[in-house]
């Protein structure tokens, strides 16, 4: 790929020598000292150009200068242009925006802002996406600001009316469609895609002078006597002065038209509605269309009072003057339209919010006048993008994504939010954030594993705990390589996500210590012992390793007499005194019934270890007298397997108890010949 | 002198400035940079030859470098100036120009001390 190129205009080297260095290497920079130059560079091959950085204040010609240049020369709207100033009077500001200005970068200098501004305007531009595109993009964006503002407002209408949720969706989507409809068939209304999106949005709107009516009224099942029903009626009044009221807003385009709506939605075509009486086109248009979206969706809806009726006979109502008198116009719409908004209502029922916005979103392409194929391109990704992230929201994954050639760290918005770091992070090695959140070397150490595997694997999991802001949790990582198609593949970047595990993973730490552990007392079990032995064991030759098995002595009489609670008692009695008078290297476990087994590791000399350990077992647990009967085994050699080693010790207890319990033996060869081979295998684990 | 130190003797703010560059090495070629930079003999010159407009210009660049290098006390005097002379009256900056010749020495002397310690 070409390397971007990015045209520096500033009147002090050292400035111009600054912002090229932050912008790093990745980028062509070229300079110019002051506007006169930069006009001259741009004149012959502006378009060679995908950014440039302009001061203001410069000698022979100004950053003003040079925008107005732009302008004329046509190159304004294709070639971005951030402001780098130590202007920041509002005015100069705004200059420099109606000048045609993408961005302002106020002195200092910062790296990261630099680099994330500049990639920001580059990857929004990308050379063909036009101003028209970032319009677009502010109007989105105030339009989900606002839309938020409806959503509440419209939803405490609805919650004291006992409607379901779904009118306002409905009332504003047929509004949508009928005035989308109407934009084709006439030009005497100025419906332009601002102006359709905030007509839809106003229609929310329509009851919220509701919430001035009492409720017995509101929500009467019957019939409403006249005077209720003068009541009633002046909702919409009440509504348009509830707007009104709104003076910091009044100017306000949604506010405007949701005021025409409110105070207009119940007027009628031949002048015989309310509260004003007005005539024909004297309704504006916006409150025509909602008064006709209104009636449509009380008509298919239940009511307390009324079954809901099928669309087509709502439609076939409507279009024979049986449920008021409308603008012929959009009777025409409404018929047109009629089976789209028949399906989208139906579709509107089963989905749910995110999907309806979507949708919107999607429609709204569709119907976008004057783009180009690359704008459409971009907004199909756009629109991928939404998706994906919604789903990404809803199974509460992160995903990420890294680029070698820009050292770019990108992660969904939600896994941006879930880690506390940026959602575009540049050098992410070196961001200071991801450092704080993730981990001093996280992200190196994990470039540098994900390096190593890599060539082999281009998929791979793996689980590890991540500390994000000091919590730690355990997550699944999964990772794509993503590789060129050149010879030899490179690789390009790497995509994945990263998946919260940790309630899994310590259910699964949990049942795994479960089966290791002997529930009573709390030692290990045999597989415990198994699990651990051998690498313990390996160890021979940095310390010494002695095995002991013992039981306690009449242990059975005392189950007998005191019943299995009190057996019990000296289990976890046994175990207590076991633990405290053994050391952290050493292991210790309940391996069946009264059968105890304790690995010494020690460095010295065993006995007195093993003595301490034999006394502190002796004592008395309410009335019984607890003695122990223990075989000990010293580790001869590496070659000794705990096998080995566990019968010995269980040989040199067997002749403990046949000389008499009470007492520790330890293992020697003349101890063979004492013991039936039956009960050799017997102790075989 | 450690170039910590030399941000003190001027009286700038170093970890602001490496803050944003991110890279000592960078900072201390700006740094080095700073007294090869004509806009102070252009600052002086345009006073002398009573050219308002120069004089601005230079003033603003000067303040400029200091925000992005740090340098605190050179900015703050440097910016005085510049909002002083920025209607084009240069009289109404002679009062400010005993601090920006001050500061600027300072920090000049500063530099250059740095920059024998190397």
């Amino acid at each position: 790929m070409d390397q971007i190129k990015i045209l520096i205009v500033d009147d002090s080297e050292m400035n111009r020598s600054i912002l090229a260095d932050m912008l790093g290497e990745e980028f062509v920079t070229v300079e110019a000292e002051n506007g006169e130059t930069a006009v001259d560079i741009l004149r012959e091959s502006g378009r060679e150009f995908s950014l440039v950085l302009l001061d203001i204040v410069m000698p022979v010609m100004d950053g003003f200068g040079v925008l107005t240049e732009m302008k004329n020369m046509r190159l304004i709207e294709e070639l971005p242009v951030i402001m780098v100033s130590a202007e920041k009077t509002p005015a100069q500001v705004e200059l420099a925006y109606e000048l045609g200005a993408t961005d302002f970068i106020m002195r200092p200098f910062d790296a990261a802002i630099v680099r994330r501004r500049v990639m920001n305007t580059l990857l929004l531009y990308a050379k063909q996406k036009k101003l028209l595109g970032i319009i677009e993009e502010q109007i989105r964006e105030n339009e989900q600001n606002s839309s938020l503002m409806v959503d509440v407002l419209s939803h405490i209408v609805e919650f004291r009316n006992g409607e379901s949720g779904l009118h306002i969706w409905h009332v504003r989507t047929i509004t949508e469609f009928l005035l989308r409809k109407l934009a084709t068939k006439t030009v005497k209304y100025p419906l332009d895609e601002t102006e359709i999106t905030i007509i839809s949005m106003a229609s929310a709107l329509h009851d919220i002078g509701k919430i001035a009516i009492d409720d017995k009224i509101l929500n009467k099942p019957g019939k409403l006597t006249p005077e209720e029903f003068a009541v009633m009626k002046t909702h919409s009044i009440i509504g348009a002065r509830m707007l009104e009221g709104l003076t910091q807003y009044r100017g306000n385009p949604l506010v405007r038209k949701a005021y025409e709506i409110c105070r207009w939605h119940h007027e009628r075509y031949d002048g015989k509605g309310y509260p004003d009486g007005l005539v024909g086109d004297e309704i504006p248009i916006s409150a025509q269309i909602v008064a006709l979206a209104d009636v449509y969706d009380a008509l298919t809806s239940a009511r307390v009072y009324k079954p809901p009726f099928t669309p087509e006979k709502a439609e076939e109502m409507i279009l024979t003057g049986q449920c008021g008198v409308f603008n012929p116009l959009l009777l025409e719409c409404l018929s047109d339209e009629f089976v789209y908004i028949r399906e989208a209502l139906e579709q509107e029922a089963k989905d749910g919010q995110h999907a309806r916005e979507i949708r919107r979103f999607s429609d709204a392409l569709g119907y976008a006048k004057n783009t180009s194929t690359s704008d459409r391109t971009l907004k199909l990704l756009d629109y991928e993008r939404m998706k994906y992230n919604f789903y990404a929201e809803l199974t509460e994954e992160i995903q990420f994504e890294y680029r070698f050639d820009n050292d770019m760290l990108i992660f969904s918005p939600w896994g941006a939010k879930k880690f506390g770091v940026e959602a575009e992070i540049m050098h992410p090695a070196l961001d200071t954030r991801l450092r704080a959140q993730l981990g001093k070397n996280w992200f190196e150490s994990f470039k540098k594993l994900v390096m190593a595997v890599a060539p082999e694997k281009q998929d791979f999991r793996y689980e590890c705990e991540l500390a994000i802001g000091g919590e730690k949790r355990w997550y699944n990582i999964i990772v794509r390589a993503m590789w060129t198609d050149d010879l030899p593949p490179r690789i390009e970047s790497f995509i994945g996500k990263i998946v919260d595990v940790n309630d899994m993973h310590n259910t699964i730490t949990a049942l795994k210590e479960n089966s290791i552990r002997d529930p009573l007392t709390g030692l290990l079990n045999r597989a415990g012992v198994l699990e651990d032995v051998g690498r313990k064991l390996s160890r021979f030759g940095e310390n010494k390793y002695a095995i002991a098995v013992f039981d306690i002595d009449l242990f059975k009489s005392a189950n007998d007499t005191y019943g299995h609670l009190f057996g019990d008692r000296v289990l976890r009695e046994v175990a207590d005194r076991l633990v405290h008078s053994t050391r952290a290297g050493d292991l210790c476990a309940r391996i069946g019934g009264d059968e105890f087994l304790i690995i010494f590791e020690y460095n010295t000399d065993i006995h007195p270890i093993i003595a301490r350990v034999f006394h502190a077992l002796c004592g008395e647990v309410d009335g019984f007298t607890l003695s122990v009967s223990m075989g000990v085994c010293e580790m001869a050699s590496a070659d000794e397997t705990y096998t080995g080693l566990f019968r010995k010790a269980d040989v040199a207890l067997y002749v403990c108890k046949k000389t008499g319990r009470g007492q520790f033996r330890y293992y020697d060869e003349s101890m063979e010949g004492e013991v039936l081979p039956a009960e050799e295998t017997q102790t075989e684990i | 002198m450690t170039i910590q130190e030399c941000f003190a003797a001027l009286g700038g703010d170093y970890d602001d400035v490496i803050g944003r560059l991110r890279s000592e090495r960078l900072v201390q070629k700006f740094v080095l940079k700073f007294p090869e930079d004509g806009s102070y003999a252009l600052l002086l010159q345009a006073f002398e030859q009573g050219n308002a407009e120069e004089a601005f210009r230079a003033a603003h660049t000067i303040k400029g470098m200091c925000q992005n290098l740090g340098f605190t006390k050179l900015g703050n005097s440097a910016s005085d100036l510049t909002e002083a002379i920025r209607g084009g009256d240069l009289a109404a900056g002679v009062p400010f120009m005993p601090a920006v010749k001050e500061d600027y020495a300072l920090t000049v002397r500063a530099i250059e001390a740095f920059k024998a310690g190397l």
